[in-house]
C-alpha cells in the first residue's frame, strides 16, 4: 500500500503515518510538505499512490483547490479529506470536488483513520471483505443512487437502527443538510415505516428552536428519506466524552433541553428515548431534540405495546422499564439521568447487561453527587424520583426550579461581588 | 477533579517517541504567537490557533486545542488582551503538563 499524506502540520504527518503504520507495517508512505512543495506537477506520479490524504488548509495552498486540480488528473488516486470540525460547509465542497471520503481532523481517530483508508483501499471485488464493510460499501452506495429534488446527497457519516444518515447539501447555496434514508427492513415493516412517518410529522408540527429542522421527506423508488438540519457542533456524547462538562455548563444545556421538553410537550408528544446521542448542537452552542422515533403522542402513549419496551436503558424511567402508561415525567426522568452523567462525568447506574441496568432504574438509589456537586443535589433528587408523583411533573416546574434555586443563588453571589 | 488534573495528558504508548517533537513544536508555537501578537499579525496568529485546534486533541493534548480555540477566536475578533491572556496560559500549561504513556 502506498499512502501520499499531504499536510503542512509536522505532528499531523507524524501522527497520521504512526496509525498508519501501526496497520499496515509495510505501507509505503509519503509525507508531502505544502509549505516546501508546490501541488504535485503532472511528472509526479500520483497513480502510484492507493489513497491521498489531504488537508483542507496547507499554509500556503487552499486544500480544496488542490483537491479539485488533483481530481482532474485520470490517474487520481482515492482522496481522504481532512477538514475542520464546525465548518461542514468545508466537507460539502470537498465531497463536491470529488473526495472519496472526508474525516473531522479534531475527531480523526487511529480507528477511523484506518477504517476510512481501508473502505477508500477495498474493491468491490475483493473476496475478503467484512460483513462491517460490505454494510458500509453497500450504504455508500445507496446514498449515490437516492435522487432528492433540490438535494444533493454527498456522504453516509453514519447508520443506526432504523436509518442510515448521509451528508447533504442544498443545491443552491451548498448549506450542509443530513439526509436520513430509512432502511430497507424498516421500509417493509408497515408498523415501524408508519412510527417514522409519525417522527416527521410530529417533528414538522414542533416548530421549535429546541427541536431539530425538517425540511422535507418523501421517496425515491423504494427509499423513504427524511431532509433535517446538520448539527456542526456534534451530540452531547461527543461533548462529554466520558468527562463531566462545569456545573455552569451543565446547567445550561440541562435548562436548554427543559424548554425542548416544554416544547414538545405542549404539543402532545413525548419523546421517551432522550440519550446524549439524540442531543445535538448548533455551531452557536444551542440545543435541540433529535430522533423521534419512538416518540408518541401522549394521547396514544398509554401503552407502548403488549409486551413492547422502547427506549435505551442507562436514560428509562421506572415506569417505561415497566411498560407502564406513560406521561410527561418519563421525560423529565430521563433529563435528570442525563444531568448526573453531565454533572458527574459517570453513568447513574452501570450493569453487565442491558436488563441489569434498566432494573436499576427500579429498585437502585442513585449514588450521592460528590460534595462540590451538593447543591445540585435536591434538584436531582426531584428529577429521578422512583415514584413519579414525587417527580416534577413537567418542565416548567423544573424550569421554575432552576430560576428560583440557582439563577437567585447566581445573583446573590453576584450582589456580594460588588 | 482538581486543578493538578488540568495539567495530566495520557498519551498512547506508541506515540512516546513522537511526543518530544511534538512538544518542541508547542514551545515555538508559543514563541510564534508572541511575536504575531507584537506585531499585530491577526492572520498569522488565525492559522496558528487553527493549526493547535487540529493538532492538540489529536495528541490527546485538549487544552491545547481548547487554547487554540480562543486564539482563532481572539484573531478573528483582534482581542489583543484576550490574546496575551490566552497565550500566556498557553505557556503557563506547557511548561506544567504531565504526561503519562498508557
Amino acid at each position: 500500500m502506498r499512502i501520499l499524506l499531504i499536510d503542512d502540520d509536522e505532528d499531523l504527518r507524524n501522527l497520521l503515518s504512526r496509525y498508519i503504520r501501526g496497520q499496515w507495517p509495510d505501507a509505503q508512505i509519503e509525507a508531502y510538505d505544502p509549505l516546501e512543495r508546490d501541488l504535485p506537477s503532472a511528472a509526479f506520479p500520483l497513480g502510484s499512490y492507493n489513497v491521498i490524504v489531504l488537508d483542507y488548509m496547507l499554509g500556503r495552498g487552499d486544500g480544496l483547490e488542490w483537491l479539485k486540480s488533483l481530481k482532474q488528473r485520470a490517474d487520481c488516486p482515492k482522496i481522504l479529506f481532512l477538514t475542520g470540525a464546525g465548518n461542514e460547509i468545508i466537507a460539502v465542497r470537498a465531497m463536491k470536488a470529488g473526495a472519496d471520503d472526508y474525516q473531522r481532523k479534531q475527531e480523526l481517530t487511529r480507528e477511523r483513520l484506518i477504517a476510512s483508508i481501508r473502505e477508500l483501499t477495498a474493491t468491490a471485488v475483493e473476496r475478503t471483505v467484512s460483513p462491517d464493510l460490505a454494510a458500509r460499501m453497500e450504504g455508500h452506495s445507496l446514498g449515490a443512487k437516492v435522487r432528492i429534488p433540490g438535494i444533493k446527497v454527498l456522504h453516509m457519516i453514519g447508520e443506526g437502527g432504523t436509518a442510515r444518515v448521509y451528508l447533504a447539501s442544498r443545491e443552491d447555496d451548498d448549506e450542509p443538510l443530513v439526509v436520513k434514508i430509512l432502511r430497507q427492513e424498516i421500509v417493509l415493516n408497515r408498523k415501524a415505516l408508519e412510527r417514522f412517518m409519525e417522527e416527521y410529522a410530529m417533528v414538522e408540527r414542533i416548530q421549535s428552536r429546541h427541536v431539530a429542522r425538517i425540511f422535507g421527506h418523501g421517496q425515491y423508488q423504494n427509499n423513504v428519506y427524511l431532509v433535517m438540519e446538520f448539527f456542526e457542533g456534534g451530540d452531547l456524547s461527543k461533548r462529554l466524552g466520558g468527562k463531566p462538562v462545569a456545573p455552569a455548563e451543565a446547567l445550561r444545556f440541562f435548562r436548554e433541553l427543559m424548554f425542548a421538553l416544554g416544547d414538545i410537550h405542549e404539543k402532545g408528544i413525548l419523546h421517551r428515548d432522550l440519550k446524549p446521542q439524540n442531543l445535538m448542537f448548533r455551531r452557536d452552542g444551542t440545543l435541540a431534540i433529535v430522533d423521534f422515533g419512538i416518540a408518541k403522542n401522549i394521547a396514544a402513549a398509554d401503552r407502548t405495546g403488549a409486551g413492547e419496551v422502547l427506549g435505551t436503558p442507562r436514560y428509562m424511567s421506572p415506569e417505561q422499564v415497566q411498560g407502564r402508561a406513560l406521561d410527561l415525567r418519563t421525560d423529565i426522568y430521563s433529563a435528570g439521568v442525563l444531568l448526573y452523567q453531565m454533572l458527574t462525568g459517570r453513568h447513574m447506574f452501570d450493569g453487565e447487561t442491558a436488563m441489569e441496568v434498566a432494573m436499576h432504574h427500579l429498585n437502585t438509589m442513585p449514588a450521592p453527587l460528590p460534595d462540590h456537586l451538593a447543591a445540585y443535589g435536591p434538584l436531582m433528587e426531584k428529577l429521578v424520583e422512583k415514584d413519579r408523583d414525587a417527580r416534577f411533573r413537567n418542565a416548567d416546574e423544573v424550569i421554575g426550579f432552576l430560576s428560583r434555586k440557582f439563577e437567585q443563588e447566581g445573583a446573590d453571589i453576584t450582589q456580594k461581588l460588588h | 477533579m482538581n486543578a493538578d488534573d488540568d495539567y495530566k495528558v495520557t498519551v498512547a504508548k506508541d506515540l512516546e517517541d513522537l511526543i518530544p517533537t511534538f512538544m518542541k513544536n508547542r514551545h515555538k508555537e508559543v514563541e510564534t504567537l508572541r511575536v504575531a501578537l507584537a506585531s499585530a499579525d491577526f492572520e498569522q496568529l488565525r492559522q496558528l490557533g487553527h493549526r493547535m485546534k487540529g493538532v492538540g486533541n489529536s495528541y490527546g493534548f485538549s487544552r491545547v486545542s481548547t487554547l487554540g480555540k480562543y486564539i482563532e477566536d481572539g484573531a478573528r475578533s483582534g482581542d489583543r488582551a484576550a490574546l496575551q491572556a490566552t497565550i500566556s496560559e498557553y505557556g503557563d500549561y506547557l511548561s506544567k503538563v504531565q504526561i503519562a504513556y498508557e
